[in-house]
This record gives C-alpha cells, structure tokens and sequence, in this order.
C-alpha cells in the first residue's frame, strides 16, 4: 500500500458528504492509528530504546567490568569458536523441539475441557490447572528436588512401583533436561490454556451449531472450527512459547544450575554467567544479540508457516 | 492471519533489526559515560550497608555502640539476600559504580572478580589506614583482599575453616576414631569395617552431578591442604598439578570405596543429615552452630575433629571461605565507612557480639582470646567444639589466589568432578580438559 | 449464519455440508452422563497440577526442619502463625504486600490500556510504517532482559528515579508480548461491527471503548491476568532498582530471607510463597469469571 492509507476497512462514506468535509474526515482518520500507538511508542521510546542500543554497542566491545576497549565484531566471532555457546544451543533447541509441541498440544485440549459447559465446578478445574503459573520459583526449586529426588522422590517411587525402572533425573544428561521440560510443562501449561480459553469464547456459537446441522463429531467439529478460529491465538502461543524456552532460564536455574556437565545449560544461563558471574558483559550482550537474532528469524518463520496455511 | 502477510513479517524483522542499528549511532553520541562518581571522603553522615541474613542482624548488633562512640555518623544496615546481593552488586559496579551502598559484604567467590574487572570499583583501603590491621586476621587471608598492587579493597570477616564433623555413634559401631585418622587413606581404610557396621549410610555426601551448582568445596579443601589451588599466585592455571590431579583422585577413591554418597539438588543434605544417612561431614565452621541448631534430636551423637591429611605428615587446615567488607569507591562518605568497617572488624568485642548473635565465625585472630571459643558444648558430647577451628585457624592456610577468573573455573572444576564422579572418567584427563578450556577462556597459562 | 460468523472466520472452514440434522440445543439426559468422564478428567489434570501446590501450603505451616524431614509431610502442621510471625517481624507483610499490589496493579491496568491502543492501530488499521512500528515494539520481547539490566539502572539513576515506584512502574508498561495478543485478538473480531458503528459517526474512542473493550472482555481479562502475574512476580529489577526497605516489594522482601546455606528459613519463605499466591487466586477467579462465551453473537444481533 501506498502513502499512509486509511483504514483496514473504509466505510463507504454516505454519497452526500461535500468533498472537503470528507478529506478533513480522512486527515483525522490518518491520525487516528499513529494517536493510538503514541503511548506504547512514547513509552518505548523513553524506557527500551537506550537500553537495547547500549547493549547492542556493548557487545562490539571486549575486555570485562569496567576495563574494555572496542573489538568490532570479535565477540561474535569468539562466539562461533565458543564450544560451550554451541553445547548451550543445542541444548535449548532439544528442549525447545520437545517442550513447545506437548505443552501446547496439552493446553488445548485442556482449554477445550475447561470450556465445555457440560463440565462441572468448572471454576474449580480452570482454578486448579492455572495454579501452577502463580507458584514461586524458590519453591519450585526446592518442591521438583523433592519430587525428582533420584534415591527415594515421588516420581520414581511412582515409577517403581508401576514397575518401571527408575530415572536418574538430575545425574544424567538427557533425564536432566527431561526434568526441566517436566518442570516447564508444570509451570505454563495452564498459563497456555487460560489463553486459549479466552480465545474459545470469540468462536461465535453458531459456527458449532451449523456443523453439528452438518453431522459434525466433536473431532470434527474441534478441526474444521476450533482450530481454524484460533489461529491467530495458536500463532501467538507458538511464538511466545518458543522465545519464552529459547530464552529458558529459571527453572535450569533453580533445578540444575546447567550441570550435570552443562547438559541443561541453556543460552540464557551462558549468557548470565558471562555478564553477571565473569562480569564479562560485552561477550554477555554479544550472546544475546545472537539469540535475538536466532529467535527473530525463528519468529518470523513461524509467522509465516503459520499464517500461509490459509 | 488476515491482518499480517508474509511478506510483511520478512520486512518487520529486517526492518526491525535496521531499525536498532540506525540507533545505535544516536546513542553513541549521546550515550551516558560509564565512569561513574569519583566518590568523597566524608568522615560523617549516614551510610548504608548491604549484606545478607543473618551476617545483617549480627552487624546491626554493633551499630548502637558505633554510633555512640562516632558522633556524626548513622548506620543502616540492609539485609539485602544472598544471592540477590551479587546481582544488585554487580549492576552498581557495571554502571560505573553508582548506586551502591557506602558498606558492601562480598564473599571469597566475588571478591576477587570484582577486584580484577572493576579495579576502581571498590575504595582503596590502604591509604584510609587498612595495612595497619594486616597481621591480626588468620593467616593466608590478606592476599585475597588485596588488589593486584596490593592495595587493601576489603577486609576479612567471616572465615571458614574445614573440619571433619563425624558420627560418633556410627564409628564406634565400627570400632574406628577418626581423631586417629591422620589422613584420608586411613578412612579408605576403614571403609569396609564402617559400611558393614552402618549399612546405607555414607562417610561423605557429594552432590555429584553438581545440579543445581557446583559443589566442591571439599575437593577444594583438599587442594588448600596441599598448598595448591586452581591458580597460583601469579594467577597461573595450577589444575593439572599433582597436587590437584592427587585430590580429584582421592575424592574418585573415596566414591570407589563406597563411602560417597549421592546427595541430589540443593535440599538433600539436610534430608540425609536428619536422616542419619551420613556418618561424617568434612564441613566448614559455620556447621558447628548450624547442625547443633537443625538436628537437634541428634545431641550427643556429633563429635569434630581436625581433618585428615591428604598425606602423610600433611597440613591438616584448609580455609574454604571467607567473606568481607568493603567499601564503595563511589560512597561520598568513605572515611565514615571505613570506620565503621574497621570499628566492626578489628576489635575483638565487636566480632566477638557478632559471632555470637549471627554465628559469624570472625578471621580476626585476637577474638579467639575470647572463652567462648574453649566452652564445653553439650552437643558435642562436652567437646569444646570451636576450639578445634581456632586451633586450625591460628595454624593458618596458606594464600589462596582465587584470582578474577574462579567463577570459571569453579564451573570448569565442578565438570570435571561431574565427569570423574557420574561418568567414571579419569581425574587427570579431566583436569587436563578443564585447565585447557580454561586457558582459552581466560587467556591465562597452564603451569 | 450471521456475517459476523463467517467473517470471524478468516479460513476455510472445511467443506460447506448440507443442512441435515436439528441442531441439539439445551441439555438432554445424554450430554448430563456425558459431563462425567471429562470432569474426572480434568479432576485428575487439576490433582496433579496443584499436588505440588499443596505441598507448598501444607510446608507453610511447617517449621524449617520439619520441611527437610523424610519422608516429607502431608498433613498441615502448627508452625503456620510463627512462620508468618517470622516473616512480619523480618519483611513487615502489610507494607510489602501493599507495595506490591500498588505497583501491581497500576502496572496491570496501564499495560492493558496501552496494549489495547496499540493492538487496536496494529490490527485494524493500515498505515504508513506499520510494520515497522510492530517490529520496533517486538524487539523488546527478543532481546533478553539481562543485557538490558545496566543501561536500564543507568538510565534511571540519570532521571533521577532510582527506588521510586515510577521506577518499577513505567519500564513495564510498554509491554511488546500484551499489544501482540492484543492484535491477534482484534485482527480476529469482525470488521462489520466497527464499521457499523463508523457509518453512524461514532469516534475512534466511542468504537472501541463502546463496541471493541465489551467484545474483547475474555482476552482482557486474561491479559489482565498475565500482565498482573508478570508484575507481582517481578524480582530482579525492582531488585536492583529500589534502595530502601520500604519501598520493597513482595519477592525483593522474600529475597532477603535468604542468606547463606546455614541461615536460611525455609519455613517463611514458603509461607510468604504460599501468601503471595492468594492475591494471584483472587484475581484470576474473578477474572475467568468473563470466560464466557456468545460476546460476538450479542454484539452483532445488538
């Protein structure tokens, strides 16, 4: 579209309207979006503008603390030789591929139970699955060292009991980052489904009654109305929930601080541990810039996976 | 998706990053330099000091008579958390040192980074008088409160020395005494006669996959006894010396004996402590009050003694660690805080009113004068319980030179332990690897 | 069918089938049975979801060594009034919880207004630079909040703002992840209804305070919900942003309970966890109350 253009969707102004009185009208109407973008905007502005530019500057610079000098692009090209950088990517991208699709998967169906009106004490099941959301990060930690406890926790009593063997799940690599994607699951699956709920009640009712006029099933109808009407909510969640796990970092925190043996190292703990614990900060934003860059790409091409599917 | 096109997200994110670029160059400009206040050297006013619990309450304890005794100066003692203390630290001293508090208490692990890559974040206490007191603190703590032209940054408060906290019940059961343990090999040797005596229960709880953080403090200690560390003085990488690879070995030998046990996540040991699923506890000073306090129903049973040696005729001390107090450079009152850090510090009534309200075990060697260091505790059995760190301490250690760099080398060493301890891996290759990872990271020399 | 069905609609909605059957309106005998199975359903999904909750509150009234104990208690203990004893005398609960709710709310309320405006200009509207803007405003959601922690104290120190609530306030009401659900949201609201309410003069405002914010009450109130959540659990910037105790909000105070290894109340620490909840549980039961579906319907037929 060319020059600022009006509206997404222009009335048809009334025929008898003198042009004049329609141009001011239109002036006004340029302005209106620019009106009410102005506080996010100004806000922008003011609060976020400086701080992403001074860090994107300090990552072109080396050295640590307060002692640093300009280094041009040797921190990115430190990064690509860095073992553990790498060792942290692919970690948060195995975590990612797995964590994402079940949660997500979860939340929905979920937020369709929550939603049926045939379900009792609704208010009770919406309550109990949102929980998990508002629940400290200090007493997770302690809460899944209990339960994930490898010589006596509940889950493997559980799992010795049913007759399955028991899993080592903070000794060993790949239970360690099983336990953090348990733990994530946990914590933002009602955070998802709450989302979805409130998407659900956009569906105008209609939609459903003339598919079940059609014979629909519920599967049917959950796929050729639910899904399709909530998509641009299902875009949101994908995306917030992979920038949200590429940018994992509490809950590795709290229950695995990384190891065992940098298993469970995610970028965002390399990153911390470069800016806040080695007070190497230029290197610390360089990390991040990278991963800006990984999830804005990766964003983008959820973006439009997902809305060329029309 | 009516609203957002493909095409226009593939220009939102190019745009977008152009965008930021653009702006970069603005703020170039206009950018607020780093360097920060210069700070003044106010002898009077209030200052603020930040710590953590409960060092805070015992430091609190001393303000009433500092304040009497320095008309002019008001002390607010914060207890900001720890570990939130290092972010909010650490922020102030990135920004150029403002915003800090005029009193900081920084740990051993801190310290020394804060030193190296914020050289003029901390006032120079040597020339408000410091080097003066150099001598009254256990030996081998001034190195690591000094910077690298040995001026003083801090002073030592609180130390750590290791001892060897042990069942008493538990090795009689197994007809041993540790008090004539003289070194670890004598407790390999024991191994067999103790688990037969006490099935299940371990000499030693390790963290050994270090989730969540790094936990070898006793290997560590084993290194300090030996006179070696991760670096040496001059700040070399020391980790493939024979003193390390000897202490890795010696924690994989004990694991091998069986007298290791797994002590998972960051609740476990206390679970086991109460549990009586461990029978000793090589553990610093702080753990006398601390066991005393959170297994009350085990009285009578905890003895301590010295630890073992790694060798023969070794040295028996090991000081894992210290904390501090420091001043900000950026503090407009620096000789009002050095003089409540020095009031608080140096004198013997004063670290003393603190160990006793906050169990802060004090660095200061003339405190130990004190009678409460030779009491009876009839937890212990009636053994004078903290003599035996007083005894360790006036011995003294030897300098450790954590250098600005042990963040890393801390996580290096904690995979390596990992490796040696989960995956059965050899204790010189992984030393070997993590003293080279170190090196590149660092830019330091191996020795 | 409405239009404003069709056009909520932005795909296909599979193949256009023949009118057969009457549609099943009101509850029959069979839909009641069928209630069971899904309601034990999600009772099983909400026991596990909130099993570690109980934990929690149960090691509330616990004392710190009684949380350590194995096996671990599953019955409430009496420790409950000392622990919030303890954390009154350490933290002083009312100023904190007062601080935070104060912080949290006007937090909530700005972001939402905020976000409405912007997502309302984003979705429909077409103009000059538009997405550009939306980048813009995203960025901060990519950026990782660490490396923006130092420029940001900067910042604030230079304004003059340090330990103020502006502080914790202002830097959060811009919030990039609110204005895009916000968009998706609106860009899924039919445009026959704004355009309604357009061809009769009403102003920009009158649309979508009148016809938009009713509309969107279910998004609003789990945006107000999320927004309230991301506030009240806040830590590290109002960590390192304020400098006095009474300033502190509820998980800065928490924070300070923590000290080293030896020194630490778990006890307390958990039953201010276990407070800070409450507000967190009020809020949400009286906001999914706006879960409700048929807005839409009622709105075009209106």
């Amino acid at each position: 579209m060319t020059a600022a253009a009006p509206p997404v969707t222009r009335p048809a102004a009334p025929a008898a309207v003198r042009p004049a009185a329609v141009r001011r009208a239109r002036l006004r109407r340029r302005a209106v979006p620019y009106l009410l973008l102005a506080p996010a905007l100004i806000l922008f502005g003011v609060f976020k503008a400086y701080p992403i530019i001074s860090s994107m500057l300090l990552s072109l610079t080396a050295g640590s603390g307060s002692v640093t000098h300009s280094a041009g692009l040797s921190n990115y090209q430190r990064l690509l030789h860095d073992p553990l950088f790498w060792t942290a990517l692919g970690n948060t991208a195995r975590i990612l591929v797995v964590q994402v699709p079940v949660m997500l998967a979860l939340a929905l169906l979920l937020a369709v139970g929550l939603n049926a009106a045939f379900v009792r004490w609704r208010t009770v099941w919406r309550l109990g699955v949102f929980m998990p959301t508002v629940t400290g990060l200090v007493a997770t930690g302690i809460l899944f060292s209990f339960l994930l406890n490898t010589k006596d926790g509940a889950v493997n009593n559980l799992l010795d009991s049913i007759g399955l063997p028991t899993v080592d799940w903070f000794g060993d690599g790949f239970w360690a980052r099983m336990a953090v994607v348990l733990v994530l699951t946990w914590h933002y699956t009602g955070y998802n489904a709450v989302i979805y709920l409130a998407g659900l009640q956009g569906i105008p009712k209609e939609l459903y009654e003339a598919a079940m006029v059609d014979g629909a099933g519920p599967v049917r109808r959950f796929r050729s109305v639910t899904l399709p009407a909530l998509r641009p909510v299902l875009l949101f969640t994908v995306v917030l929930s992979t920038i949200g796990t590429l940018q994992l970092f509490d809950e590795p925190y709290v229950l695995t601080r990384g190891g065992p043996d940098n298993a469970t190292l995610t970028v965002s703990m390399y990153l911390y541990d470069n800016g806040f614990r080695y007070f190497d900060f230029g290197y610390a934003s360089a990390i991040a810039y990278a991963l800006t860059l990984l999830v804005s790409v990766l964003g983008a091409a959820q973006m439009r996976l997902m809305g060329e599917r029309e | 998706m009516s609203h957002l096109s493909r095409r226009d997200l593939l220009r939102a994110s190019g745009a977008g990053l152009l965008t930021l670029t653009a702006g970069g160059a603005l703020a170039a400009c206009g950018g607020s330099n780093g360097s920060g206040s210069s700070g003044g050297d106010a002898a009077t006013g209030n200052i603020t000091v930040w710590s953590w619990t409960s060092a805070a309450d015992a430091l609190r304890g001393v303000v009433p008579a500092f304040e009497k005794d320095n008309p002019g100066i008001k002390v607010d003692v914060q207890d900001v958390g720890n570990p939130a203390i290092w972010d909010k630290i650490t922020v102030g001293l990135a920004a150029g040192g403002q915003g800090l508090a005029d009193v900081l208490h920084i740990g051993c692990d801190y310290l020394p980074g804060y030193l190296e890559k914020f050289p003029n974040g901390l006032a120079d206490l040597s020339a408000l008088g410091a080097d003066a007191h150099k001598d009254k603190f256990a030996k081998g703590l001034w190195p690591v409160v000094t910077d690298k032209d040995g001026k003083a940054r801090a002073l030592p408060w609180e130390v750590n020395a290791q001892g060897f906290f042990y069942r008493k019940d538990m090795f009689d059961r197994a007809k041993l005494d540790p008090t004539t343990f003289e070194t670890w090999d004598d407790v390999i040797a024991g191994a067999d006669a103790f688990k037969a005596a006490n099935p299940g229960v371990g000499v030693l709880g390790i963290n050994k996959p270090g989730t969540p953080g790094p936990d070898v403090d006793f290997l560590q200690s084993l290194m300090q006894q030996q006179g070696a560390f991760y670096f040496d003085l001059k700040g070399d990488i020391t980790l493939t010396s024979p003193e390390c690879v000897r202490a890795l070995t010696l924690v994989k030998r004990l694991n091998d004996a069986g007298l290791v046990i797994e002590t998972p996540g960051s609740t476990a040991w206390r679970t086991q402590m109460k549990d009586s699923q461990l029978g000793a506890g090589p553990q610093p000073s702080w753990a006398a009050h601390y066991i005393e306090t959170k297994f009350p129903d085990l009285s009578g049973n905890w003895r301590l003694t010295r630890p073992p040696a790694v060798t023969p005729g070794g040295k028996r001390t090991a000081i894992v660690n210290t904390t501090h107090l420091a001043v900000a450079a950026s503090s407009p009152r620096r000789t009002a805080a050095w003089k409540f850090v020095e009031y608080a510090l140096t004198r013997a009534d004063s670290v003393n009113a603190m160990f006793k309200a906050g169990s802060v075990f004090p660095a200061l060697t003339a405190a130990y004068q004190d009678p409460i260091y030779s009491e009876p505790s009839a937890y212990y059995g009636g053994q004078p319980v903290l003599k035996t760190f007083t005894d360790l301490l006036s011995e003294g250690g030897d300098a450790t030179n954590y250098s600005g760099d042990y963040a890393r080398a801390l996580k290096l060493v904690s995979d390596a332990q990992t490796k040696v301890l989960v995956k059965g891996g050899d204790p010189a290759e992984a030393l070997q690897e993590a003293a080279k990872q170190l090196a590149q990271q660092t830019g330091r020399k191996i020795k | 069918m409405t239009s404003a069905a069709t056009s909520v609609e932005p795909v296909a909605p599979g193949p256009a089938a023949p009118p057969a059957k009457p549609a099943p309106t009101g509850p029959s005998p069979w839909r009641r049975v069928r209630g069971w199975p899904l309601t034990l359903v999600l009772a099983a999904v909400t026991g596990l979801s909130i099993a570690p909750f109980y934990w929690l509150v149960v090691s509330a009234t616990r004392s710190d060594g009684e949380i350590f104990s194995w096996p671990p208690k599953l019955l409430p203990g009496s420790h409950l009034g000392d622990n919030i004893g303890h954390l009154q005398d350490r933290v002083g609960l009312g100023r904190v919880l007062l601080n935070s709710l104060l912080v949290s709310g006007l937090q909530t309320l700005g972001g939402l207004v905020v976000a409405l405006l912007a997502g309302y200009a984003f979705a429909k509207f077409r103009f000059r630079g538009r997405t550009v803007l939306f980048a813009v405003l995203l960025s901060t959601l990519v950026v990782p909040d660490q490396v923006m922690l130092v420029p940001l104290f900067k910042m604030m120190m230079s304004f003059g703002m340090l330990d103020s609530y502006q502080a914790l306030i202002l830097p959060g009401l811009c919030v990039p992840f609110a204005i895009f659900l916000m968009r998706q949201s609106l860009s899924a609201m039919p445009d026959e209804l704004l355009d309604a309410a357009r061809v009769d003069g009403a102003g920009e405002l009158r649309v979508l305070f009148g016809i938009v914010v009713p509309v969107m009450r279910p998004v609003l109130a789990a945006l107000g919900i999320f927004l309230f959540l991301g506030s009240w659990n806040s830590f590290v910037w109002p960590l390192i942003a304020l400098r006095s105790t009474d300033m502190h909000t509820l998980p800065v105070a928490l924070a300070t309970l923590q000290g080293m290894k030896a020194n630490t109340d778990y006890g307390s620490i958990l039953a201010g966890t276990a407070i800070s909840t409450l507000p967190m549980m009020v809020l949400f039961l009286v906001l999914q109350r706006q879960f409700i579906s048929g807005l839409l319907a009622g709105a075009t037929k209106g």
